[in-house]
């Protein structure tokens, strides 16, 4: 314990000079941040090449198209932050910590955009020679806040050097002021003013029309997203739902209804339906993964359960009992029971064991089922599914007139197909959602944390350990045959090559499983950014092709080793996860005189 | 003609491949309690480690005789190094983190693995032609190849020398110890670290004499070939009891056997006439691996443990 005998860190060495990396007085820095940013954002209205054939038409002197807008909302945003930063009154808001890392995040996410534009530019077009005048000032300009912002004293402790004054920069400060109490109207008005953005920042990421595109927008949105969490608005933010929860959720389901009203290419709100499907599917493994903790590999064998059975009595002239024609809701139901007796045919011998097991037969179970429906076709196997071919020609749905496969007009909108059922994938996944926190809160959803967290503690609190887990994962199974049943009217047939385990496209269930570990497990938010996430990235960058799915695995295995807690963090996750001493760490507070055992060989 | 001996033949070499490949994961889960998903494509790896040998390597026109040897020694070299790579980059920071880290990181290594082979090994976006030894020799009525007689001899010398190295040398007893407590084992003055590394490199050496003995038995590899037999391999060491090296090579067996006579004679139960051949094999395979469970959970030769929680 040499702590306790040391003098109290009085520091006797002069305080740091306050400059940082690069040596220019503070004032200095901010100016060279504020010029720079506001010449970033002009330079956008500037030609940056001279022909057409980069995408997004960058040619046009005053007319900023695709990326240019991209590096000017990046310039404006942290023009922004620097006025906020000088103190100017009305943008106090923006930084409540007065610290330097969201500006050094926001000048580097405008430096990397333009940066990346000009350099795909130069490597599309074959050369710097096609750079107008324009696209190199926008890349000096852009260069100019990323000086200041180096130039600007890190908020931390840094007299170390190297790579940890870099990581001073991007430091969260520990402590930021608590808001001033506000109204509750304008608590509405801000989240329903941040919704509409989100909302708005989400459509713009679906219609992008490019590769390079999406990537400068994935540039902007990561670096943006990052900075507000270092100026502790995200927290806030936090807070503010926290406290609205109810109206946060309406506002939310709003705005994902909304969603089709926004777009005219019925193209899109295709992207917008599977990535509902995907997004529902993986929040149902969330309850598997996420809440029990039980790892399941083979979670789109379930949406295949549902799929199929939906298919077989969707009344399609292809289908073994094509007489048969159920109404939606008991197709509905049939599918989610049919998944339902599947999940506990699986579960019930292999949840009594520990829980590799589990991981193993269900990934057997889902190679199983794509062997089995393979092989259905008569031939090879009892005739029920038509082997390879699928099942083809499923109606569309029709509710009470309302026919899905048509183009309707409602005030003024019109809803192609694809809108239709993506209403109604909204509605299914409104019901999961309900699902999912009513159960995450309840006495079983408690039991379902507690055995994640210690099995052998959980039973002896006298929870029946085989029990909650089973309900857990025949819950997850029928949410995932409900969300299949849509998918098999929206995809008009089923066949047996998307349930697999790995696919460049998903759903399958290694994206599944990558989509909650992604977005963050045991939150509702992160499965579904994560599946959004999922969907959009190898829909977009096509010239990623055949290398989709090598990026995908290593992203995996930076993701556990770097932030194994997703993107959105659950609380106790992140606890779990980074050993921080809050939770349940008894070897880091040392009390006793012996040293600390190592645990490397555990 | 009575075809059930040259079945059985058939189910034993298919077992004593799934026995090979099992011995990795067996021997990984005994000390670590890891599930290493990516050991099937080690496997997968081991196989075209072989191949580059006997294409890009040897001078054309190698006597068989020559080669194999070669290719063991080839495969073995890429299945070790690739196994150890993984312990070292991606198992061994996650070694205190919880249980579901390593399992993603074991999916996220194993599809990598695939696609790094289909992506950048010359022409291996399809089956590549593996040699093969297919000179046929009959005893009584059952029809062996050359590849057969190879694996058959592999698998015994394999699980020979192993039983020997585990229970005789130094190593093998650290290993033991290991295995029953990595804390104390290391306060006995074992170096763990070393024992994991170990035991990660022996499942690749057995998965790359599996890997040589498949391409040379049904002649073509694939980058796919890893994740059904990983899967089987698997299924045959929870079969035996995971954590026993001779489990392992029983579980194999018996279940090569069954799939094998599943698949052969199935169909001729009334009922389930269509329900058999090579195409429902799987099928089968894996409704042993649930019935094992549900009736026998700590396999065949496995002692009933406490749950490790």
């Amino acid at each position: 314990m040499t702590e306790t005998t040391k003098t109290p860190p009085a520091d006797p060495t002069p305080a740091p000079a306050p400059h940082g990396l690069i040596p220019l007085p503070p004032a200095a820095a901010r100016a060279l941040l504020l010029l720079g940013s506001v010449a970033t954002a002009a330079s956008a209205f500037l030609a940056w090449t001279w022909t057409a054939e980069f995408p997004g038409d960058l040619t046009i002197t005053g007319y900023p198209g695709g990326l240019q807008w991209l590096t000017f909302t990046a310039g404006v945003l942290t023009a922004l932050l620097t006025l906020a930063s000088y103190g100017i009154r009305g943008l106090g808001w923006l930084l409540p910590a007065r610290n330097n890392a969201p500006l050094v995040l926001t000048a580097i996410g405008g430096f990397a955009v333009t940066w990346f534009t000009v350099i795909a530019i130069s490597a599309e077009l074959g050369g710097l020679a096609n750079l107008e005048p324009g696209g190199w000032i926008a890349a000096i300009a852009s260069l100019i806040p990323l000086i200041g912002a180096f130039a600007l004293p890190q908020d931390g402790n840094t007299t170390d050097g190297g790579k940890e004054a870099l990581k001073a920069y991007i430091a969260k400060p520990d402590r930021i002021p608590a808001p001033t109490p506000t109204a509750p109207w304008i608590q509405r008005a801000a989240i329903t003013a941040v919704t509409a953005l989100g909302l708005g920042v989400f459509t713009y990421g679906i219609d992008t029309e490019y590769g390079e595109l999406f990537v400068g927008y994935l540039i902007v949105v990561v670096f943006t997203v990052w900075a507000l969490h270092t100026a502790g608005l995200l927290d806030r933010f936090s807070h503010l739902i926290a406290g609205n929860r109810s109206f946060t959720l309406a506002m939310g389901f709003l705005a994902a209804i909304a969603f089709p009203f926004t777009q005219t290419n019925d193209h899109y709100a295709n992207i917008g339906v599977n990535i509902l499907i995907f997004g529902t599917v993986a929040l149902g493994l969330n309850i598997v993964v996420g809440l029990a903790g039980l790892l399941d590999l083979g979670y789109v064998a379930f949406l295949g359960v549902g799929a199929y059975t939906a298919a077989l009595v969707s009344g399609s002239e292809f289908s073994k009992f094509s007489g048969v024609q159920f109404p939606f809701w008991a197709a509905a139901l049939t599918g989610a029971a049919a998944s339902l007796v599947f999940g506990v045919l699986i579960g019930a011998p292999t949840l009594r064991l520990r829980g590799d097991y589990l991981a193993i037969v269900t990934l057997g179970f889902g190679e199983i089922f794509r062997i089995a429906v393979n092989n259905m076709d008569g031939d090879s196997g009892p005739d029920i599914t038509n082997g390879p071919n699928g099942i083809p020609a499923i109606p569309d749905l029709d509710f009470f007139g309302f026919d899905f496969g048509e183009t309707h007009d409602l005030g003024g909108f019109t809803l192609g197909r694809f809108a239709n059922y993506y209403l109604l994938m909204v509605l299914i996944m409104a019901i999961v959602v309900l699902v999912y926190t009513r159960a995450a809160d309840s006495r079983i959803g408690r039991s379902w944390i507690a055995i994640r967290e210690d099995e052998t503690a959980a039973t002896a609190m006298g929870i029946n350990g085989f029990r909650v887990k089973l309900i857990a994962f025949a819950l997850g199974a029928a949410l995932a045959g409900l969300a299949g049943t849509v998918s098999a009217h929206v995809t008009y047939s089923v066949v047996p090559t998307p349930y697999q385990f790995a696919g460049s496209t998903p759903p399958n269930s290694a994206f599944l499983l990558a989509a909650v570990v992604l977005g963050g497990m045991g939150t509702v938010a992160g499965p579904l950014l994560g599946a959004a996430l999922l969907y959009l990235l190898p829909e977009k960058l096509v010239f990623l092709q055949d290398k989709s799915l090598l990026a995908f695995g290593i992203a995996l295995i930076l993701l556990m080793r770097f932030r194994p807690e997703g993107i959105i963090a659950n609380r106790r996750r992140q606890l779990e996860f980074h050993e921080t001493g809050q939770l349940d760490v008894p070897q880091q507070t040392t009390l006793t005189d012996e040293p600390a055992v190592t645990k490397a060989g555990a | 003609m009575n075809t059930l001996p040259q079945q059985l033949a058939n189910g034993l070499l298919l077992g004593s491949m799934y026995g090979l490949i099992a011995i990795g994961y067996t021997m990984v889960y005994g000390i670590v309690q890891l599930i290493n998903f990516a050991h099937g494509e080690i496997f997968m790896t081991g196989a075209f480690g072989a191949l580059t040998v006997y294409f890009y390597v040897l001078p054309d026109g190698t006597t068989m005789w020559a080669a194999v040897p070669l290719m063991l020694i080839g495969g073995a070299i890429v299945a070790i190094l690739v196994a150890v790579g993984a312990e070292r980059f991606a198992y061994r920071p996650l070694r205190q983190a919880p249980r579901l880290a390593p399992l993603i990181t074991a999916i996220g290594l194993s599809l990598a693995l695939q696609e790094v082979v289909r992506n950048f090994y010359p022409g291996a976006d399809k089956a590549r032609a593996f040699p093969s030894l297919d000179t046929t020799h009959d005893i009584g009525s059952v029809t062996i190849k050359d590849a057969d007689i190879f694996l058959i001899l592999a698998a015994v010398v394999c699980m020979a020398s192993l039983a020997v190295f585990v229970r005789r040398s130094r190593t093998g007893r650290a290993m033991q110890a290991t295995a029953q407590d990595p804390d104390t084992a290391q306060l006995m003055g074992i170096d763990t670290n070393r024992i994991i590394v170990i035991a990660f490199a022996i499942g690749g050496f057995f998965a790359a004499v599996a890997a040589v003995a498949y391409g040379l038995k049904y002649g073509n590899v694939d980058y796919r070939m890893g994740f059904l037999m990983g899967l089987k391999a698997f299924t045959a060491a929870v079969l035996g009891g995971i954590g026993n090296i001779y489990g392992a090579m029983l579980g194999g067996i018996v279940l090569g056997i069954a799939e094998t006579l599943a698949s052969a004679y199935i169909d001729e139960i009334p009922g389930m006439q269509q329900l058999g051949g090579q195409s429902w094999a799987n099928v089968w395979a894996f409704c042993l691996l649930i019935l094992v469970l549900l009736f026998r959970p700590q396999g065949l030769l496995g002692e009933r443990v406490a749950d490790r929680a």
